[in-house]
């Protein structure tokens, strides 16, 4: 997002080049439980050394480039489960990383600065981390799951829960929101004196949160729903 | 040009010459314009990014769009707002103009470029004025915000203020798009922090 030159991902890149030109391809690869050290490899050797097919590194290493998703792109079903795991590890990244270090910042901050406001944006920010908590819960629970069974289905009528993809964009909506409204409050309005490291380090992470946030919510609404709609149909023919 | 009188213009260059996108993307990135650039090489990708990205601008030429006018007129369809231009090569049939809302030539120099893509920005503003008033709230607002704050629900609002509840919606579309905060306890930190209510009524015992 913040980045100007876009590389479109091709297979016969080299790792560590696309990762000079895009940091943010390390959190790509954690998620897909890639190690760091790449060596040399291309793109397509890494993948056959992981088992994930091209096609989908590629499209999700071009959604952390600042590409869009092509349109009519298939995923086979063995991409899609690893989809699921790949959300799952961002997940955890959300959990046991991104929201604890900022709240972390924002109780320091709150205790370097009398600031009564302080007090409130960490209620504020207390009060959206159990709506997050909510949501991954429920996308853990109800929504994998249930593509979980669809995926590893053989043909035939289904049981499974209803599901709808609209309950996904909603929650996504209002996590995108009440992030932005935490920026815009710490950009124009709270004030603090000094203290810029902190709020430095505050504001790196909110942004790498929000980038993360943004892939994640394009993977789910460009990859696995549509994916998701088209086997449901094939289904149920 | 002050930054706040220009909210930042989203432009996507349709074009398939690298020499064409990276002179152009250069241009703007070095003029006045508060802009961001984004590429797109193909139909498929152009529609991708026009429905990711708050785009308002499309830079493209004839030639991208050649037996492929329906294309255009379904991108304005889908996309009311958005403008398009059309870079002129020096072989473009009169007819293809109407097409565009405006153009200029490839052999124009960085200023008439950006002059005419200042124009079609300014009769844009016309339609998002408010967004760039930013942060001026009206006194009603500022009774809308401080009723909203309070925990009143748009049905309370209305009664106390007397005014309609459609009214109500309206001024909480606007207070929302001045300051750019949308959740309820959002707006509380920004009323406290403008100094339009005192802090002390919204902080429970146990966390003074």
């Amino acid at each position: 997002m913040f980045h100007t030159v876009k590389t479109s991902v091709k297979p016969y890149m080299k790792l560590s080049d696309l990762i000079d030109d895009n940091p943010l391809l390390l959190l790509m690869l954690q998620h897909f439980n890639i190690d760091f050290r790449v060596i040399d490899l291309t793109v397509s050797q890494l993948c056959l050394e992981y088992k994930i097919s091209d096609n989908l590194f590629i499209s999700i290493a071009n959604l952390y480039n600042g590409f869009g998703t092509k349109e009519n792109e298939t995923f086979s079903k063995t991409d899609l489960l690893q989809v699921i795991d790949f959300l799952e590890n961002t997940h955890v990244y959300y959990r046991s990383d991104k929201y604890p270090q900022i709240r972390n910042y924002i109780t320091q901050l709150q205790q370097n600065h009398p600031a009564k406001e302080l007090k409130l944006i960490e209620k504020f920010f207390d009060e959206y981390f159990n709506e997050v908590i909510e949501h991954l819960d429920y996308e853990d629970k109800v929504a994998f799951p249930y593509f979980i069974t669809l995926l590893k289905k053989q043909k035939g009528k289904s049981d499974y829960v209803p599901y709808s993809s609209n309950d996904y964009n909603d929650h996504h909506t209002d996590i995108e929101l009440k992030l932005q409204d935490l920026k815009n409050l710490l950009l124009k309005y709270v004030k603090i004196d000094g203290d810029l490291d902190l709020r430095r380090r505050l504001f790196f992470a909110l942004y790498e949160l929000e980038f993360d946030l943004y892939i994640h919510s394009q993977i789910e609404e460009t990859i696995l729903i549509p994916s998701g709609i088209c086997i449901e149909n094939e289904q149920e023919l | 040009m002050s930054k706040n009188y220009r909210p930042s213009l989203q432009i996507v260059v349709y074009e398939t010459s690298q020499i064409i996108f990276e002179g152009l993307q250069t241009i703007l990135y070095q003029s006045e314009l508060d802009c961001r650039v984004y590429h797109a090489d193909t139909l498929d990708h152009l529609k991708v990014t026009l429905e990711n990205k708050p785009v308002n601008i499309l830079i493209t030429s004839y030639m991208m769009f050649l037996n492929l006018e329906k294309e255009i007129k379904k991108i304005r369809r889908s996309h009311p707002l958005l403008s398009i231009v059309g870079i002129d090569a020096g072989f473009i049939q009169k007819q293809s103009f109407q097409l565009f809302d405006t153009t200029f030539a490839l052999y124009d120099s960085s200023e008439q470029i950006i002059h005419s893509l200042i124009k079609l920005d300014e009769k844009n503003q016309c339609l998002s004025s408010k967004k760039s008033e930013e942060d001026n709230l009206t006194d009603r607002e500022i009774e809308v915000l401080t009723c909203l704050v309070n925990g009143q629900t748009n049905k309370e609002i209305a009664d106390f203020l007397n005014i309609s509840i459609h009214t109500v919606i309206s001024h909480r579309k606007n207070i929302t798009l001045k300051t750019g905060i949308r959740s309820q306890s959002g707006l509380t930190i920004y009323a406290i922090s403008k100094k339009i209510i005192e802090i002390d009524d919204f902080l429970p015992d146990n966390l003074t």
